[in-house]
């Protein structure tokens, strides 16, 4: 049994190393802000925004993902699937600006 | 054109007169939610009309988020006053600024074309300065509520990104000349 364990958290070590099952990360839409402003991520993982301000926002980067309209008190999430380093930003309010860094 | 100048007067003196209030004793709660509320509705108004009347695809995209972003705001300074059971208090302030919105509304309606969008777009500069004025000199530092005052600085930001998209919309304007 216990060496069963052992193999278990063996396995489990090696399949987060790899792939793994993706981590979540959440950048806050605030203050006319992403926050934080540039985030590093890994392949397979989860980015979920959320939007605390007061009306909608979007999350975009060109051609590469778009979220639409995302109301207030609402979110968005992306997978991130191809390494590479995405600007984006709102295409509401062009000032406000965000970095994605997928390792 | 001398209307919509009027119009911008009629804001800053609006605002400044609450300026003045700094050095006495300032604005209620009360009267800060008249305040903000007006603020926002008169660009609502505006941005209205810009939606259906303006010229250029970038001041209809313009107006429709200045009706979406002041409509936001309005929700939740609305939703907080019921909570705090504050009555928003018409003031000189709220009541100048209305009339300096419906002042702007009937110089609008008679221009057309590149005319009205910047006519509109120079009004929306102006106004947006004046309100982040009234709002640093004025609203935020004589708010008492906290959450009221809190309302206020969450708010600010959004202003400053409007007053940013509308100038940088004025130099287009400005180029595309006619």
């Amino acid at each position: 049994m216990r060496l069963l364990t052992g193999a278990l958290v063996a396995l489990s070590l090696t399949a987060s190393a790899a792939a793994g099952p993706g981590a979540s990360h959440t950048v806050t839409i605030e203050n006319m802000q992403f926050q934080p402003q540039e985030l590093i991520v890994h392949r397979g993982d989860r980015i979920v925004w959320v939007n605390k301000d007061l009306f909608p926002h979007t999350v975009t980067a060109d051609k590469i993902f778009d979220s639409g309209s995302i109301a207030s008190n609402a979110s968005w999430s992306y997978s991130a699937r191809k390494s590479g380093e995405y600007a984006y930003g709102c295409t509401f309010h062009p000032t406000m600006k965000g970095k994605l860094k997928v390792q | 054109m001398k209307t919509i100048a009027t119009c911008i007067a009629a804001i800053l003196l609006a605002l400044s007169a609450g300026a003045a209030w700094a050095q006495s004793a300032g604005p209620t709660d009360p009267q800060i939610a008249a305040i903000v509320v007006t603020a926002n509705q008169v660009d609502i108004d505006a941005g209205k009309l810009a939606k259906s009347k303006g010229h250029s695809k970038e001041v209809r995209d313009f107006a429709l988020r200045m009706i979406t972003d002041h409509s936001g705001v309005n929700k939740s300074a609305t939703e907080l006053v019921q909570k705090l059971h504050v009555t928003p208090e018409p003031n000189p302030t709220s009541e100048s600024l209305q009339k300096g919105g419906d002042e702007n509304l009937a110089a609008l309606k008679k221009l057309r074309g590149h005319a009205f969008d910047k006519a509109y777009v120079d009004h929306e500069v102006a106004y947006h300065e004046a309100v982040l004025q009234a709002m640093d000199k004025t609203l935020i530092p004589s708010a008492q509520n906290a959450e009221l005052k809190a309302l206020l600085v969450k708010v600010r930001p959004a202003f400053v990104a409007h007053l940013d998209m509308a100038k940088e919309l004025q130099t287009a304007l400005g180029k595309s000349g006619a």
